[in-house]
């Protein structure tokens, strides 16, 4: 495939509580990278990403290979018309080893999730991601950092300050607020209560997600947290080792769909990417739902349509919907995308 | 008489023996149907949200048991020497007293097998009074009870089944066929073939976790699409006693022994590419053999999963999980074999999950 200078490679992470959009270069640069809030609308928030891109591209510019993740992928992919569908782990550690081959731990907190990743020799040796409770993960934080009504941008610089961090139970964040309180009205200053906070959400991440994982240098820290700094010394202070806080931390989900979609269109050189075309943020997608009534499962179906056409239809156990889909349109990602490659 | 025997928890291991039971009796039983949306939601209301999620779908299938005179609920302290039972499987029928419906009685009955045969043979005498059975007739219900478990026990090995070896018990009781032939099907069901291609899964866990498939999202029926599964009924009982050896205390629950000591027998195995430990929230045996396994599966670097089940009907979560696991094994693989990552088997099939 000849790469020419306006050929790009898209990356779409679609989170809870982020939408991450990534511009690939040909060269693998980031030519840009879009940082949206979803808002639980993951379909118009995917649309305003394609908007604001096209104003930032030129009408020369092509984009020849897209790749979804995130836990709206599949959404995503369908909407958009992806080459590559890839988990969150997979993309993360995609992106991580591509910044830098030797790393051996990333350390990834979202907003509703977080994970860690062991790598050896550039692959995926083991991982873990957080359970049902969302107590070492960004949303702690946001919280807490509205009850103290502090921005959470300035958190992190505000931790730094303590001289002395006091201690917080860090298990649950009722059990934290409580304890925050008590600290609180004994006149610990704001600083050292807000360090003993970031402590206590290390120590709560690495007893759980990190449980029983060999943490070893170089460690990437990543996700939406890493831009604070009071984590990130916490982090630091804990595992006795510097944290590398990559240029993307916030996108690198995106990127690493970006560099699969990459790899995948290396891999097959004559195909054309399913990608449907940067106009998309001009049409109507609709989605709609209904209880399918076959049998006594009762299974919740989703249905996207872009202008009464349907897309794909999923949430079924048998199989029933997302199958009649396939024969028809030839739009569904679930099965279709797959069964032509394996061909 | 119609005995209604709830589709949870204790069916899953020991239905067998108390099919053959009521069958030699001369009794009717009628199962619950497997499980599905409003059976799971009944069961949520009806019991304390501090137990775990079997219990939650025992009283689930309870309140399914339709037009029957009475709900068997024994209490199956233990079924070997030397173990117990979970410490919920003890506390039935009282914990669970709640979700039967109002009207209909409840058979009960104490098996414990650390007292031995005879206090056993007794217990089931004594219940015998209720059903008006003889003493004799008892003793004789009981050997067909023990038969028709061995005759299960039996099949299991590999490529066994739960489906059809349970679905030929159910035709027995129900009078369909003379008697369970479940050894005949086994050499049936050919041994998997070697296929290399494919990544090989032990998947661990309390049978009423691995084969509930509702209630685990069909985890197996999405393993087995992509993989070969082995699982604990797969290993033989000689292999799971000697990979148990090496433990400093005997474990105390039977259910535990049998995982611990097929999972430890899935980590030594090299043809295993990883493990998937199937638990569900608030498991206290579970809460010790994961992370014991955990361990064992360290040592020699098996790739190692635990999976935690709850009542969540959202797939989001268990498919990034999978997904990755096996993104990760195969990754692996290829990076072994030396094979270039740049590959086609890169992320062949991942997206389908």
């Amino acid at each position: 495939m000849v790469l020419g200078e306006d050929n790009y490679f898209l990356g779409v992470d679609v989170g809870s509580v982020s939408t991450n959009i990534v511009l690939l270069r040909s060269d693998n640069t980031v030519a840009e990278t879009l940082y949206l809030r979803t808002q639980g609308r993951p379909m118009q928030t995917i649309q305003e990403g394609i908007k604001l891109l096209r104003t930032k591209m030129k009408t020369s510019a092509e984009i020849i290979g897209v790749g979804t993740t995130g836990s709206a992928r599949q959404l995503a992919a369908t909407l958009l018309g992806a080459d590559v569908v890839k988990n969150e782990i997979t993309a993360h550690a995609v992106a991580a080893s591509r910044v830098d081959p030797r790393v051996q731990t990333i350390l990834e907190i979202g907003g509703q999730d977080s994970k860690i990743i062991i790598l050896r020799d550039g692959v995926v040796a083991d991982f873990a991601m957080n359970t049902v409770c969302a107590a070492g993960t960004g949303s702690f934080l946001d919280q807490q950092a509205a009850r103290l009504s502090i921005p959470i941008e300035e958190f992190g610089s505000l931790a730094l300050q303590a001289k002395h961090p006091v201690q917080i139970a860090g298990r649950c964040s009722v059990f934290a607020e409580s304890d925050m309180i008590h600290k609180q009205q004994l006149g610990h200053s704001l600083p050292d209560i807000i360090a003993g906070l970031c402590q206590a959400m290390v120590r709560n991440y690495l007893n759980n997600v990190g449980k029983n994982k060999d943490i070893r240098s170089p460690i990437f820290f990543q996700g939406g947290v890493a831009a604070n700094p009071g984590i990130r010394k916490a982090f630091e202070d804990e595992l006795g080792q510097p944290m590398i806080v990559p240029e993307h931390y916030g996108v690198m989900g995106a990127l690493g769909a970006a560099y699969l979609a990459q790899e995948k269109a290396g891999m097959r050189a004559e195909t054309r990417t399913k990608f449907r075309g940067l106009q998309l943020g001009e049409t109507q997608f609709q989605a709609k739902s209904f209880e399918c009534s076959g049998c006594a499962n009762r299974c919740e179906i989703v249905e996207i349509m872009q202008e009464g056409i349907s897309l794909a239809k999923w949430g079924d156990r048998c199989g029933k919907w997302s199958t009649a889909v396939e024969s028809g349109v030839g739009l569904n990602i679930t099965k279709g995308a797959s069964e032509k490659r394996r061909a | 008489m119609k005995i209604g025997f709830p589709r949870a928890l204790f069916f899953f291991d020991y239905f067998p023996f108390w099919a053959g039971f009521f069958h030699c009796l001369g009794i009717e039983v009628v199962t619950s149907p497997a499980t599905q949306r409003q059976i799971m939601e009944q069961g949520l209301k009806k019991v304390s949200d501090e137990t775990c999620l079997p219990l939650k779908l025992l009283a689930g299938h309870i309140q399914a048991l339709k037009d029957v005179d009475a709900i068997f609920l024994p209490r199956m302290v233990s079924v070997e020497l030397d173990t117990y039972n979970c410490p919920k499987f003890l506390g039935i029928p009282e914990s669970i007293v709640s979700a039967v419906p109002a009207g209909i009685p409840i058979l009960t009955v104490v098996l414990n097998w650390r007292k031995g045969q005879r206090q056993v043979l007794k217990d089931l005498q004594i219940f015998g009074i209720q059903l008006e059975k003889s003493k004799l007739e008892i003793r004789k219900a009981f050997s067909e009870g023990q038969a028709w478990q061995k005759q299960y026990q039996d099949s299991m090995g590999a490529g066994w089944d739960f489906e059809e070896s349970m679905r030929k018990i159910e035709d027995a009781s129900k009078g369909l066929q003379h008697a369970p032939s479940v050894v005949e099907s086994t050499p049936s069901i050919p041994v998997t073939v070697q296929t290399r291609e494919r990544l090989r899964i032990a998947l661990v866990g309390h049978s009423y976790l691995t084969q509930e498939s509702y209630a685990n999202r069909n985890l197996l029926g999405r393993l087995r699409e992509k993989t070969e599964v082995e699982l604990v009924q797969h290993v033989s009982q000689e292999d799971v006693d000697t990979n148990l050896l090496g433990l400093r205390k005997k474990l105390f629950w039977n259910h535990a022994k049998q995982i611990f000591g097929a999972g430890n027998k899935f980590v030594r195995d090299r043809e295993i590419d990883g493990i998937i430990y199937l638990s569900c929230f608030g498991c206290g045996t579970d809460s010790l053999v994961q992370d014991m396994l955990a361990r064992k599966a360290r040592e020699q670097h098996k790739p190692y999963m635990v999976i935690t089940l709850d009542e969540h009907s959202g797939e989001a979560g268990l498919v990034t999980r999978l997904e990755a696991f096996l993104d990760m094994l195969e990754r692996r693989r290829t990076h072994e074999s030396y094979v270039s990552t740049y590959g086609e088997c890169l992320d062949r099939d991942s997206n389908t999950l």
